[in-house]
This record gives structure tokens, C-alpha cells and sequence, in this order.
């Protein structure tokens, strides 16, 4: 049966009693057991609570990517001219290196181009609808000689298809998707406990950036033969076009069979 | 950089860790979590110039709290109530609660692992009040502005929580407990 100062005492254990209050509670600890029990419980839940359950802290691309967020909303003059080019050129996708790719971004970030923007979030949607499970594997296989006819028969697409776990991408099925009407054969990979999307459609020389950051989700386009691909992941830039690389190389492998 | 932008980052931005770890521990999953405080950060910037001074980290969780329930609301509307699957192993932590990143997991004791998993399956408003007191340090009186509920609503969802938290994983501290008596 639960003291009928049990409230009382949790107050004073956090520190919610002035000085005569508290005094009061100190002297009926001395003669209810119940209440002494409960005081062990409530420090050892606190103890357990502060040292033992995870306190979970802000990666560094969070705060770049609020600070990018920031950067988008603070009148800064100069800035047009720090980032001449609103569009990345096309092919310097290939090189890759983290500063690259985090000026890259942020110039998108700033001065992306409008005429973009309903792509961007129908592949970001597109992603967001296959994490929240309703579709995100219509063939469910590891191998790509599964998934790589599947797709030519359902897409009418041959993305280069491949397992990449020895690289951490392992492959984990494929599926039909449409961005903006437009069909397009969808590679998934799992990178850890994250999911990349590799979307590929027939290229019909839309303008695209090399990479964009939506939702807190990474996106990285690149072209190849004539396939137009876009990756979409929550794991870091770095991961994504780590992917992009290899099934670069991976196209150009294809091209010459 | 203008003044308006210097105080926001050297008044808001010391105060991210709070924010997700409240955001996570609200949302469940980390993708959710850091887009409830990416945009609870941008509308606290936009609100900076009503924040009237004093501690300005109850201000941001009170915001980063609105916007986790402004985002419950967007996904019951788009009917994506994120329920466990047959699908979920392949979502990994978006879905399931694993605490944070697989190499600090492993490097975890199983005691903490199973303590998360014990907060996680508290009610909202019983785990957002314990997490509010206990990791944060907040008083009642902070936890009722940011939870936008009486003090008295504050104290029983406290003891609930914990009672609820002891009945759950306390077990054997409360056997160890009786012997120290």
C-alpha cells in the first residue's frame, strides 16, 4: 500500500519543496519504511535514467544541414557571387571528395534551381512512400540475376544491378516507380540500418543539380549510357555517392560486354 | 554574418543535443527525429525575435515538441501510422526502436539497451515528462509550459512514469533495494 506522502516525496527528489516542506518530508523518511524503499527506487531509476539509457546527441550533418537551412533564410549579398554556378556541371559528379560535395550542396541548397524542385520531392515522396513499407520491394532478391531481368520486363529499363556487401551495399530487391509520370526501375539497397533508393529512368536531358538534400534526405543524380539515375538515402552524402561510384563503374562494365 | 544570426547560433545551437535527444525520444527513429528538429530549429529562428530572454533551452523543446506533434498529425492524415510489419526488419531503426547508431549499440551494456527499450514502450506523456525531469533537469513548472499542462498533471504523469518504469525494469534494483534496507 503506497504511502499517502508518496507524491510528496517525489517532489522533494526533484528538488520541488521549499526549506520547511522539505524538513517535513526528511522527518517522516525516519519512521515510514515505504517511503524510504520508494526513495532507493526513485534515485536508482534517476541514476539508471542518467547513466545507463542513451542520451542521443546531434550528428555534425544535422548541424551543417541547419546551418544550411540558416544560411537560406539570412539575407547574405555576397553569396551569388561565392557560388557562380547554380548548376553543378554535369560530370564532375565522379570526383566526389567531401568538400566537393558539401559546396556542392550548399550552392544547391541556396540557389537551386525552381524548375527542379517538383522532381526533387517526387523522388523524395516516392522514397518517404517506400520506407513507410506500402511498396518498397516488388522483387525481393539479393541476386542480380533476379533482379536485373525483373526489371528489364517490368520497367522496360536495364540498370546496371549488383551486390555490393563486401562494399556495405547489399542489394535487397528492386521495384517499378514513377517520378512525374515517368516510369522508372527502382534498385533498393541496404546501407546498415539505412535504405538507398537507386531510381533510373530513360534520360531525356532534363537539367538536374548533382546532388540535393530534402527532408534531411540526400539525393545524388547522375547520368550514364542513356539512363538518367538519382540515389536517395538518410545515410550521410559521403555513403550515397560512395554507391554512385561504384555503379558507375558497374555501367561502364556493362557497356563494354 | 548579421547579430540577429551570431545570437541564434550562440544562444540556440548549444542546445541541439537537447533537441534530439528529446526529438528521438519522441519520434522513436532517428530520420523522423532529426526532421522534427531540423524544422523545429528553422521556426525558432523565425520566432527568435519573440523569445524574451531567460533560458532559452525550455523555449526550444517546447517548439521541438510542437513540431513532433504537428508532424503525428501530417502522418495520420497521410495514414502513414508507422506500425510495426512483416516489413520492419527491413526498415531497420525507422520503425523498430534500436537506440542510437549499430557501433555504439554494440559497445552498450545490455542493461541500458534494455532500459531504452523499457522507455520506449511508455506512453507519449508519460515518456516525454520522464525524459523532460530526468535527462533534461527541467522543473514541473517547465515541464507544464512545455508539455501545456498543469503542474498537478506534471507530478502524476511523473509518478506514473516511474511507477510504471519500476514495474517494468526495476525488478531486480528492487530485490537489491530490500537487502540495503
Amino acid at each position: 500500500m503506497p504511502c499517502e506522502r508518496a507524491q510528496q516525496l517525489e517532489a522533494y527528489l526533484d528538488g520541488e519543496l521549499d526549506a520547511a516542506s522539505a524538513a517535513a518530508v526528511e522527518r517522516h523518511l525516519e519512521t515510514c519504511s515505504e517511503c524510504r524503499k520508494a526513495k532507493v527506487q526513485i534515485e536508482a531509476l534517476r541514476s539508471a535514467l542518467r547513466e545507463k539509457a542513451s542520451y542521443h546527441r546531434a550528428d555534425p550533418q544535422l548541424r551543417a544541414r541547419i546551418r544550411a537551412s540558416l544560411d537560406k533564410e539570412t539575407p547574405r549579398p555576397g553569396v551569388l557571387r561565392l557560388f557562380p554556378g547554380a548548376r553543378a556541371v554535369w560530370a564532375g559528379a565522379a570526383g566526389g571528395a567531401t568538400a566537393t560535395a558539401l559546396a556542392a550542396s550548399l550552392a544547391f541548397f541556396l540557389l537551386m534551381p525552381a524548375a527542379n524542385d517538383p522532381l526533387i520531392t517526387d523522388i523524395t515522396n516516392a522514397h518517404l512512400r517506400s520506407l513507410a513499407s506500402e511498396h518498397l520491394i516488388d522483387v525481393v532478391s539479393t541476386d542480380r540475376h533476379t533482379v536485373k531481368p525483373w526489371l528489364a520486363a517490368h520497367a522496360d529499363l536495364s540498370p546496371p544491378v549488383a551486390d555490393f556487401s563486401n562494399q556495405g551495399f547489399k542489394l535487397i530487391g528492386g521495384r517499378v516507380d514513377f517520378l512525374e509520370g515517368v516510369r522508372s526501375a527502382v534498385t533498393v539497397y541496404r546501407h546498415g540500418a539505412h535504405i538507398v533508393n537507386v531510381f533510373a529512368w530513360a534520360d531525356y536531358d532534363e537539367a538536374l543539380p548533382d546532388f540535393a538534400t530534402r527532408n534531411g534526405y540526400h539525393i545524388v543524380f547522375w547520368k550514364s549510357g542513356n539512363l538518367t539515375f538519382c540515389a536517395i538515402s538518410d545515410t550521410s552524402i559521403d555513403d550515397i555517392l560512395a554507391l554512385s561510384r561504384l555503379l558507375k563503374g558497374l555501367s561502364q562494365t556493362d557497356a563494354r560486354e | 554574418m548579421d547579430d540577429r544570426r551570431r545570437r541564434f547560433e550562440a544562444q540556440a545551437l548549444p542546445h541541439l543535443d537537447a533537441a534530439i535527444n528529446l526529438a528521438r525520444w519522441l519520434t522513436r527513429s532517428n530520420a523522423d527525429a532529426d526532421d522534427v528538429v531540423q524544422e523545429a530549429m528553422m521556426r525558432a529562428w523565425r520566432a527568435f525575435d519573440g523569445f524574451r530572454g531567460g533560458d532559452i533551452r525550455p523555449w526550444l523543446l517546447t517548439i521541438v515538441r510542437n513540431c513532433w506533434r504537428t508532424s503525428l498529425g501530417d502522418r495520420k492524415r497521410r495514414g502513414h501510422v508507422a506500425m510495426p510489419d512483416e516489413n520492419t526488419q527491413l526498415l531497420g531503426d525507422e520503425l523498430t526502436y534500436a537506440g542510437p547508431s549499430p557501433e555504439s549499440a554494440a559497445m552498450r551494456s545490455d542493461e541500458g539497451r534494455k532500459l531504452d527499450a523499457v522507455i520506449a514502450t511508455l506512453p507519449d506523456e508519460f515518456r516525454e515528462v520522464l525524459i523532460l525531469r530526468e535527462m533534461e533537469d527541467l522543473s514541473y513548472r517547465e515541464i507544464a509550459a512545455i508539455t501545456d499542462v498543469p503542474i498537478g498533471t506534471v507530478m502524476s504523469r511523473l509518478n506514473r512514469a516511474r511507477g510504471m518504469l519500476r514495474e517494468k525494469w526495476l525488478g531486480e534494483v528492487e530485490s537489491e533495494a530490500s537487502h540495503a534496507l
